[in-house]
């Protein structure tokens, strides 16, 4: 049969093994940082240095990690709503082997050293240009795929992604407009608090579609499939989709209370992301409610726990998210370790999660098997991460309150009670229960990786899955 | 703030184009039916013929 | 299994390959699965060009109503067995409306084949003109829905750029506040110009006419409002009030759009109930000669032409007879019950149903010239003469505008004495802050939450002034047959009288009138099947039928005979016994007797439906003024309104008397509601101020009719009524509110102390009561996978 009659499966395939050992491999580089700030003897050299480290954990996991989730399942997803095989097997390929490059070049320039300083978009202008190239790639093959389908109605996981992609487009080419003076090194085209303007507009934007709507999409795909119900409410979710889109925008602000950022600028980054909670609950009710009458599911499959509880931290991440954008929270919050804390909440609680979820989903099906390896093994990663992710947020949720509350504790004459290191000192415990819960986490990625390697070994990969065809010659 | 004289067009611009696609989708029936899709996944069948 | 018919059809899922049906099924389908006689007429389908059948080169396209569909396994079962027809090219459902597209090649298969393959796994399916209903409702909804979202969005991204300036309270730079200002613009122009295109269109046409309606005030609003906020842009000075105007126009159309979206459902049902299988005729076109018959559409019969009307088949076109002897149920036409007889030479009328032996029929009128046309076209001239109501809001809005108007020129020119500077701002605050808002919306909001409540309790709304009209109801006519009581024959006694018991009897009775569709046999045979046993059933030999008179038969050896007094007497050779006497004059005697006498009377009659009592007693209640108008004799007619406590009736009325009943009392002032199911109340509804149809009845009398109760259920209507009348106390509760408001805030602004953030907090308030106080209205029930209401839809049930 001609492969027009399949269904690609394989650059699925590439892009969810490499989730998993990005996932492991960004997450081990958290643990190191995180063990940096408990014994600061573990920074060697200039490469081996938080400093250099940090970012290189953030991309990996945002990105490698994240990245290749989003595009192993939207790349299944687009092709099994739509009926229909990607537009271009060629330009996929080079979507894979060109967001690998991109991670060996981060993981080679972040530790020497070469950053634009910015957050979340540290890689120079090279890889910036490759980021665009293979962006670009991805955006052809996936719309593609839309304009190809067999099925009219385009199924709301794929208006998700669809958003993701070309927000991320824009905000990459806008936040990434750059001067290059050297071959690793450029200039930002903004300056001052003008470019931390547009850097926190890209770097919430960034969190908002790269992080929300892309696993969203994820969320409304394998949810229904794996609870085999449909979506609570068809229609909710469309409306969902929409009063995201309007909202998102203007949050960024947030970022920057109480900084050169004028005043107003600061109050509507407050006031929208308040508004944003709304269509957030939203989604997240609807996902939820999608088990109505089927909670008895949870009981007994591992991989529905992974999904449903990754909304339930979704949820309590877009609540915590607005609070903490309010200004007289933010007082305190600000640049104290809450913020790291509401970062996790999010990034393991919701969107890796979700895409653990969506592997152990999608991994035996791309390797021929109804299920993982082993069932067992799934529900004990499940119950390691949930520990680990409670004991990670809730001790920094104490060392930022705490933090905040030390730097602006007063004397009665008007000096303050605390120097900066007493500080720091008083947040180290905290800093080794969050080692040990980011370790307790990392350790459920490595049962993940035996899971998964038990699964895929001596199967024959699937390439040969069929297209539900037409019936008949068509005129 | 001299970069809103960037942010406030580009994003009157993106308007134009969101309401461009929902315009599009309107017109290409996309809201014509919101109950079916979320059963025609579940039918599509992706399990395994073997094992 | 229940029976080798399931049997079959679960052994053709499972040899089709579509065993995953019991896997997803969610639901289990409703007990009535039977394949309507007329689906058996199918070759009409292909012979018939339906109107929507379209071609494109060489594969055809059809729409198709689906109906049995419980749940989603249902859909995935049909299109799965239909693709696997070979020449269907496509074939989808949609889920929400259960309307099919199918696309086949004509050369390989035929639409009658698709419809036999659905009617064989158990499920129905009907061609409809798509164009006509369908294809207009849907443009109208994606227009509302662009304009929605139009609205909605530039509610949003104005209020994004607008809310910074009323934060910064000063401590924003001028140019950048400029920039705001022009992005606010950009973004409020579309929502003017084109989602709030309706309102001024509306006005326009308001004031044309003379008559201003709730559009002018709001189109006042919006364009004094957005002028104003233009002009201030252009100068650099003033406030602007975008944010206001692009809210108010998107609570607008929202009310609206949730309102058309209530009716349009409604609508849609209504539509689905109207359903009929294209009538198609045996022409006989060598009699006397020859008995060969062809099938023909009814349309295309001449007069003169000679048609076969077999037992159970409509009558085609208006006609007499040639031969044979028919009984025929006209009881949709007349009103009358019991079926009538017609000989050779009398006339038939096109529309009523042959319960008896098969005529022969010569055509004299077709089409426009029939009886039945000439109902519906006294109908039309009803509904063309119906008084309008005027509605509430409406009439509010009249006294509002011209006080606004005054008002704010009153305003203006004060304002220019003491303040020029600040007069036009003032005279807009005036404006905008007047909030026509509660006004429009207080009653798009509640008609919508009313016609969705009801629509989930059975009564379906189609006309928004209906819900009024119930509200202000003085009088209520009813019509007798098919509405107040069942149709159907009911049996009332059984008087033994020889020797066999009751039971006895009826075994007999039913083993006798087994197999034929007269109303009589259909009522005893119902009677039998629920009180005797199988072992009492009886063996039937050599029956013969004899019009106008009963059926005659042998059983055990023994000849016996039932039906008429008369023919029963032939047999049995004796008097007719006392009772008869005593039966009352609206019943229908059936008597059983042998060789040797008479063995049983039986009394049937049509029977008051049980909710009948309850409705007309709630009515009365709620001071009502009730009618009881029917083509039936008097005597029928007497009973009913004597069981129903009904005063004022009339008997034996015809279509256009109906019609003339209804609009005498209008004469007096009356806002007459009518509630009939037959082509003969057709006039009568057509000039009522409110039209209630039976679902299920007449489709020329649910088919336009501004209320449709269906699957007959009465009760709804008093529910109706009730919720009608709390919908109207919502409606003036929010009109108060309005005025409430408006005596508040105008004072205000009109001192130039209503700033452009208040004028928008105001109105989003406002507006949010009122539509918080209309959803009070909605107690809809849980959404189901799908509406079921069992329905058949042979011609006549």
């Amino acid at each position: 049969m001609s492969t027009q009659d399949t269904y690609n499966y394989k650059v699925v395939r590439q892009f969810a093994i490499m989730t998993v050992v990005w996932g492991i491999v960004g997450m081990l580089v958290g643990v190191i940082i995180a063990a940096q700030l408990v014994w600061p003897d573990l920074n060697f050299g200039p490469w081996f240095t938080y400093g250099r480290l940090r970012p290189l954990h953030t991309n990996a996991v945002i990105f490698a990690f994240g990245g290749c989730a989003l595009f192993s399942t939207s790349y299944y997803v687009v092709q099994r709503t739509c009926h229909t095989r990607l537009f271009s097997d060629g330009l996929a390929q080079f979507t894979f082997w060109g967001w690998q490059l991109i991670i060996l070049l981060a993981a080679i320039t972040l530790p020497l050293g070469i950053t634009s300083g910015k957050e979340y978009a540290e890689l120079e202008w090279p890889i910036d240009i490759l980021i665009t190239l293979v962006w670009v790639s991805y955006a052809i093959v996936f719309f593609g795929t839309i304009a190809k389908r067999r099925i009219q109605h385009i199924y709301v996981a794929n208006w998700f992604f669809a958003a993701f992609i070309l927000t991320v487009a824009i905000l990459h080419l806008v936040n990434s407009a750059e001067i290059p003076v050297s071959l690793t090194k450029s200039y930002s085209a903004y300056a001052g608090v003008q470019d931390a303007m547009i850097q926190w507009w890209y770097g919430h934007n960034a969190v908002g579609f790269f992080l929300t709507a892309g696993f969203l999409g994820i969320m409304y795909y394998f949810i229904p499939k794996q609870a085999e119900r449909p979506v609570y409410s068809y229609r909710l979710s469309v409306v969902h989709f929409w009063a995201l889109i309007f909202t998102y925008m203007w949050a960024g602000p947030h970022h920057l209370h109480y900084t050169a950022l004028p005043d107003w600028a600061q109050s509507i980054g407050m006031l929208f992301s308040l508004i944003l909670l709304a269509p957030s609950w939203g989604g997240m009710i609807n996902g939820i409610m999608t088990l109505s009458g089927a909670w008895h599911k949870l009981r007994s499959d591992p991989i529905l726990k992974f999904l449903i509880t990754s909304l339930s931290f979704y949820g309590m991440s877009t609540f915590e998210g607005p609070m903490m954008s309010i200004k007289t929270v933010n007082a305190l919050s600000h640049y104290t370790d809450w913020t790291i804390g509401h970062v996790h909440s999010g990034a393991l609680g919701w969107v890796a999660m979700v895409s653990i979820g969506a592997m152990y989903y999608l991994i035996p099906r791309l390797f021929g098997r109804k299920e993982m390896y082993s069932v067992s093994l799934i529900n004990v990663h499940f119950w390691v991460s949930t520990i680990g992710i409670v004991l990670y947020i809730a001790a920094l949720w104490i060392a930022g309150v705490m933090q905040g509350l030390m730097w602006r504790a007063v004397n009665a004459d008007g000096t303050l009670t605390y120097s900066f290191v007493e500080a720091v000192k008083a947040s180290h415990p905290y800093y080794e229960v969050r080692l040990l819960g980011g370790f307790i986490f990392f350790s459920g990625m490595l049962i993940m990786a035996y899971n998964v390697i038990r699964t895929v070994a001596g199967q024959r990969a699937v390439d040969d899955a069929r297209i539900p065809a037409v019936m008949l010659a068509h005129a | 703030m001299d970069i809103v004289y960037l942010l406030i067009p580009l994003s009157v611009v993106l308007v134009f184009f969101i309401g461009m696609a929902f315009w599009w989708s309107l017109r290409g029936g996309q809201f014509d039916d919101l109950e079916g899709p979320a059963h025609r996944i579940l039918m599509d069948d992706d399990k395994p013929d073997a094992g | 299994m229940c029976c080798a018919g399931c049997a079959a059809v679960a052994q053709a899922i499972v040899d089709n390959g579509l065993v995953s049906y019991y896997r997803q099924r969610s639901a289990l389908p409703a007990r009535d699965a039977t394949v309507p006689q007329s689906l058996r007429d199918l070759a009409a389908y292909d012979v018939l060009p339906p109107g929507n059948a379209a071609a494109d080169g060489d594969i055809r396209e059809a729409a198709l109503i689906l109906e049995g569909i419980n749940c989603a396994a249902c859909v995935w079962l049909i299109e799965g067995r239909v693709m696997q027809i070979p020449g269907v090219v496509a074939f989808e459902i949609n889920f929400t409306s259960h309307r099919a597209r199918v696309r086949w090649q004509p050369a390989r298969t035929r639409l009658s084949e698709i419809i036999a393959t659905i009617a064989a796994i158990g499920y129905r399916a009907y061609p409809y003109d798509r164009d006509r209903a369908e294809q207009a409702r849907r443009g109208e909804r994606n227009r509302a829905l662009l304009r929605l979202f139009v609205a909605g969005f530039g509610m949003m991204q104005v209020m994004m750029y607008l809310v910074p300036v009323y934060l910064a309270a000063g401590d924003m730079t001028a140019d950048v506040e400029q920039l705001m200002r022009l992005a606010s613009l950009a973004l409020t122009a579309p929502v003017v110009f084109y989602s709030a295109f309706p309102f001024f269109a509306g006005a326009w046409r308001d004031l044309r006419n003379g008559r201003p309606g709730m559009d002018v005030p709001v189109a006042l609003g919006i364009g004094a409002a957005f002028a104003a906020s233009v002009l201030a842009t252009l100068r650099g000075t003033d406030a602007v009030y975008f944010d206001s105007v692009t809210m108010f126009v998107f609570l607008l159309l929202a009310a609206r759009y949730f309102e058309m979206t209530a009716r349009a459902k409604s609508l849609a049902t209504q539509e689905q109930l109207a359903l009929r299988v294209p009538q198609v005729a045996e022409r006989l076109s060598d009699w006397p000669a020859s008995h060969a018959a062809e099938k023909v559409p009814a349309l295309a019969l001449h007069e003169g032409d000679h048609v076969r009307i077999a037992t159970g088949a409509t009558v085609p076109a208006d006609g007499i007879v040639v031969d044979g002897t028919g009984e025929l149920d006209e009881a949709l036409l007349t009103g009358e019950a019991k079926p009538q007889m017609r000989r050779p030479g009398e006339t038939l009328t096109g529309g009523s149903f042959n319960l008896g032996n098969p005529l022969v029929m010569r055509v004299t009128g077709v089409g426009e010239s029939t009886r039945l046309a000439a109902i519906l076209r006294l109908a039309d001239r009803a509904a063309a003469a119906r008084p309008r109501l005027a509605l509430a809001a409406d009439r509010v809005a009249r006294y509002f505008v011209s006080a606004l108007l005054v008002v704010a020129a009153a305003v203006a020119v004060i304002w220019m004495r003491i303040d020029p500077a600040h007069a036009l701002a003032v005279t807009v605050a005036v404006l905008v802050v007047s909030c026509p808002c509660a006004l429009s919306l207080a009653t798009p909001a509640v008609l919508g939450a009313a016609g969705g409540s009801l629509h989930a309790r059975g009564v379906l709304v189609t006309r928004s002034d209906a819900i009024e009209g119930l509200a202000r109801a003085t009088d209520v006519v009813f019509d007798k047959t098919g509405t107040l009581t069942t149709g159907r024959m009911h049996l009332r006694d059984v008087a033994v009288l020889g020797g066999e018991d009751r039971s006895a009897c009826l075994a007999i009775a039913a083993a006798l009138e087994a197999g034929s569709i007269h109303p009589v046999a259909r009522a005893l045979t119902a009677v039998a099947e629920n009180e005797i046993d199988a072992a009492q059933r009886r063996q039937v030999g050599s029956i013969t039928h004899v019009a106008g008179g009963g059926v005659e038969a042998v059983i055990e050896g023994r000849r016996l005979r039932i039906g008429t007094p008369a023919y029963v007497g032939q047999l049995c050779g004796q008097a007719l016994p006392a009772t008869i006497a005593g039966v009352a004059e609206d019943c229908t005697v059936v008597m059983l007797g042998d060789e040797q006498g008479w063995l049983a009377q039986f009394t049937l009659a049509d029977r008051v439906r049980p909710a009948a009592r309850e409705l007309v007693a709630a009515l009365r209640k709620g001071g009502l003024r009730l009618h009881l108008v029917s083509g039936d004799r008097f005597a029928s007619v007497q009973h009913v309104a004597r069981e129903l406590d009904i005063d004022c009736v009339r008997a034996v009325a015809t279509p256009a008397d109906k019609c003339a009943y209804v609009q005498r009392l209008q004469q007096n002032g009356a806002l007459v509601v009518m509630v009939g199911d037959g082509v003969n109340d057709a006039a009568g509804l057509g000039a009522a101020q409110v039209s209630v149809a039976m679902g299920g009845g007449a489709d020329v009398a649910s088919g336009n009719s501004d209320v449709v109760l269906l699957d007959g259920r009465l009760d709804g209507l008093a529910t109706a009524f009730d919720t009608a009348r709390r919908a109207l106390r919502i409606v003036r509760q929010n009109l108060a509110w309005a005025f409430a408001y408006n005596a508040l805030a105008i004072p205000l602004a009109a001192c130039g102390l209503v700033t452009p953030l208040l004028a928008g907090v105001g109105m989003a308030t406002s507006s949010a009561l009122v539509i918080a106080n209309a959803l009070r209205l909605l107690r809809i029930e849980r959404k189901l996978s799908t509406p079921v209401y069992a329905r058949t839809v042979t011609v006549v049930e």
